[in-house]
């Protein structure tokens, strides 16, 4: 036996010789060329007009704004699916809640339809209500002069403000966006914020994200020093960390919200104005402001007045 | 060649002249005392037969030793190839199990969070224990072959960030933050973007590793080997013959023999080795590898099922990425054929009843249909690896002991046969002095 052994072994010795012994080491994949630093925020270019605000004055015609849905049962709804108290899954019973839902509720209620809520990204509003997919966007979208060439608003039913969060041990000395020069700053993909704040203050680093969610990971991981965004984004991602807060400061720029609808559907997005003017006037508004954001941002507020007389 | 010595030495006559070199010009058994003047001058065509015989002795025991060595090695090569595929067969299924361990954990814990509330203790069980059993298997990989360390080091950092990852939605979703399912998205994507093509690498080196391994018998360099031994044996037999009147030398005939047995039982088992590993290869070693990627993209598949509807409303990009990995399923030509079609009806209705919008419905139906009708062909698959994956290496390992037994034997006849043509021309020598 042991001679069977040493055979082996000395055969083994002459055939490592012979074949060159061992393998190739396996080779690892090429690292990915994906980066979490954006190399220039890609928001749209600034437009300039004085009526971002102003929408198609509001229509009750149900009828002609049925004739817009892409499925002639539902109103299929973007809207966000872990923006805090705006529009988010709740863990407990994982369906879609918050402030941007209830008007999308109220919306499809009137018109006598089946809602279809679908979670998109902030980058994914524009396409897809261009592509027809969805019917409308509810999803804290700001309405400005650019995106008034690509979709169709609302009248305005949130005033919202562009601000700053940062960690709590920050938040003391935070005195605006100067304090963010050479700071990584976050904001997600496609929205305006980015630009805001780097025309505000040059020096900020920006860093995207897929959506706010996203960027409080970065921040969690200690990849970006802070977080730009509504106050209304941001209240709702100060709540889920006690680490994090959003210091008393100016704002940085007006964000008004509006319903986003495809270009053509005037009819629909006219209907939609006369909703909100209803909600505005039986106290809807003011109840789902007061369930979903007052508690975070703690302030009361008043439906903000629509401006109409804009024409096709 | 130059002439050789006279007298011939076979058979010596009684009344043999003394071994005295031959002149020159003296024809084969020229009579002695014929010789011109001048015989006792060197000539350049002397030739020193003891010297002649001792090179032919060397050349012939070479050749026999060298064929004994050279074909044993050859075998050896053999005997270490099929264990090799063996241990290469075990490390492909081995990666292929962990990757496969890893969507079925994404295809749990998306599950979980689909399904919203407090986590199903029995599915959480299942997902440690898929874990578990990735990074024991990560272990046991990086212990069988030293080639994949540095690839699994870097999957381990990947599978430690992806735990972590889902831990960390767990906790957020149990205080009821939706940051917890972005921590499960991003723990999924960046498990696709970064653990996946680790194991693509591992599983395309392994698979190569073991074909490479299973194409490791050399029928054909043992035969070459064989007839060149020969060749020479009977060149050597030749020479021998034309110098002493001796047409076959009984050493060299001996070893010719051997040479040719050893030659003959030697390349029949390789043929019937290489043979049986073709089989192998194309048999249970290909359904081994075929139904841990049909396994492998169909939790994929489950797993995707769940992100679409968590993501609720991405439905177009998931679902797309479900053809795919279905697509995947069907190419890898499953038996569970039957088994996936039963889950696909399923799916099928979730998508229709999603793309409708019934996403309740849709949610309902992944949460409460879809795993049933999922772990059919989930088991199925896992079946048809184990017993094929154990199959292919049983028979790699089987009779293993035979070959290196031939190995050593052929080496002990490449002695013997150099004995015999030493003896051989052994005897000659004697004959001539």
């Amino acid at each position: 036996m042991s001679r069977v052994r040493v055979l082996a072994v000395a055969l083994t010795a002459v055939a490592a010789l012979v074949t060159g012994c061992g393998y190739d080491a396996t080779p690892l994949p090429e690292p990915g060329a994906g980066s979490s630093t954006a190399p220039a925020p890609s928001a749209s270019p600034p437009v300039d007009c004085d009526d971002a605000t102003r929408s198609y004055p509001p229509s009750d015609d149900r009828g002609a704004a049925l004739q817009r849905l892409t499925n002639r049962d539902r109103l299929v709804v973007g809207v966000s699916g872990d923006t805090y108290k705006m529009g988010f899954t709740d863990p407990t019973d994982a369906t879609l809640k918050g402030f941007d839902i209830e008007f999308a509720r109220a919306v499809a209620k009137a018109l006598g339809v089946t809602l279809d809520l679908r979670v998109i990204s902030a980058a994914q509003r524009i396409p897809m209500l261009e592509s027809g997919e969805i019917d409308m966007v509810a999803r804290n979208m700001t309405m400005n002069c650019a995106r008034w060439d690509q979709v169709a608003f609302s009248a305005v039913y949130y005033n919202a403000t562009q601000k700053v969060l940062v960690g709590t041990d920050d938040a003391a000395t935070y005195a605006g966006p100067a304090s963010l020069a050479g700071k990584r700053v976050c904001a997600p993909t496609a929205t305006t914020s980015v630009a805001n704040i780097k025309q505000i203050e040059p020096d900020v680093i920006p860093v995207e994200a897929a959506n706010h969610t996203g960027c409080l990971i970065k921040f969690q991981n200690s990849e970006v020093d802070a977080i730009t965004g509504d106050d209304t984004v941001l209240a709702g991602l100060a709540a889920q960390d006690p680490y994090t807060a959003v210091p008393q400061q100016e704002k940085l720029t007006d964000e008004p919200y509006g319903l986003a609808f495809n270009k053509e559907d005037v009819a629909l997005v006219q209907f939609a104005n006369s909703v909100l003017d209803q909600m505005r006037a039986d106290g809807r508004w003011k109840a789902i402001y007061d369930e979903w954001l007052k508690p975070t941002l703690r302030v009361d507020a008043t439906p903000p007045t629509p401006q109409y007389g804009r024409s096709r | 060649m130059s002439q050789t010595a006279a007298p011939q030495p076979a058979p010596p006559p009684a009344t043999a002249p003394p071994a005295t070199p031959a002149t020159p010009g003296t024809a084969p058994g020229t009579a002695p005392g014929t010789a011109p003047a001048g015989a006792a001058q060197p000539d350049t065509s002397y030739v020193d037969t003891p010297a002649l015989l001792n090179r032919w002795q060397l050349i012939g025991m070479g050749v026999a030793i060298v064929f004994g060595i050279v074909s044993a090695l050859v075998q050896f090569l053999g005997w270490q190839a099929d264990g090799r595929a063996a241990d290469d067969t075990e490390q492909l299924l081995r990666v292929q199990e962990v990757k496969t361990s890893l969507l079925r954990a994404d295809a749990l814990a998306t599950n979980a969070f689909l399904k919203g509330g407090l986590e199903d203790p029995a599915q959480r069980e299942e997902y440690d224990d898929a874990i578990d059993g990735v990074l024991t298997d990560i272990a046991d990989a990086a212990e069988a072959q030293p080639a994949d360390r540095r690839a699994l080091a870097a999957l381990n950092v990947e599978v430690a960030d992806y735990a972590t990852g889902v831990a960390q939605g767990r906790d957020n979703n149990r205080q009821n933050f939706p940051i917890g399912a972005e921590y499960l998205n991003t723990a999924s994507t960046d498990l696709r973007a970064s653990a996946l093509p680790i194991l693509d690498e591992l599983i395309k080196a392994n698979q190569e590793r073991a074909e490479d391994a299973m194409a490791g018998q050399h029928p054909v360099w043992l035969f070459v080997l064989g007839v060149a031994a020969l060749a020479a044996l009977v060149w050597l037999n030749r020479e021998l013959a034309r110098h002493f009147r001796r047409r076959i030398n009984k050493g060299i005939a001996l070893a010719a023999v051997i040479v040719a047995v050893v030659t003959l039982v030697t390349v029949a088992g390789a043929w019937i080795r290489d043979s049986s590993n073709d089989g192998l290869r194309d048999g249970e070693f290909a359904t081994a590898v075929h139904e841990a990627d049909a396994r492998t993209a169909g939790n994929d598949a489950k797993a995707i099922e769940s992100l679409r509807l968590i993501k609720r409303g991405s439905g177009t990009s998931y679902e797309d990425a479900w053809r795919e990995a279905a697509q995947a399923v069907g190419d890898s030509g499953t038996g569970a054929a039957s088994e996936w079609a039963a889950y696909t009806e399923v799916h099928d209705a979730v998508v229709q009843l999603d793309d409708g919008g019934e996403w309740e419905r849709a949610r309902t139906m992944a949460i409460e249909e879809s795993g049933t009708a999922f772990q059919p062909f989930d088991d199925a698959t896992r079946a048809a690896i184990d017993e094929n994956g154990a199959v292919a290496t049983d028979e790699l390992r089987s009779g293993r002991w035979l070959a290196l037994l031939l190995s050593a034997l052929t080496l002990l006849l490449g002695v013997a046969a150099a004995l015999a043509v030493a003896g051989g021309i052994g005897e000659r020598r004697r004959e001539f002095s």
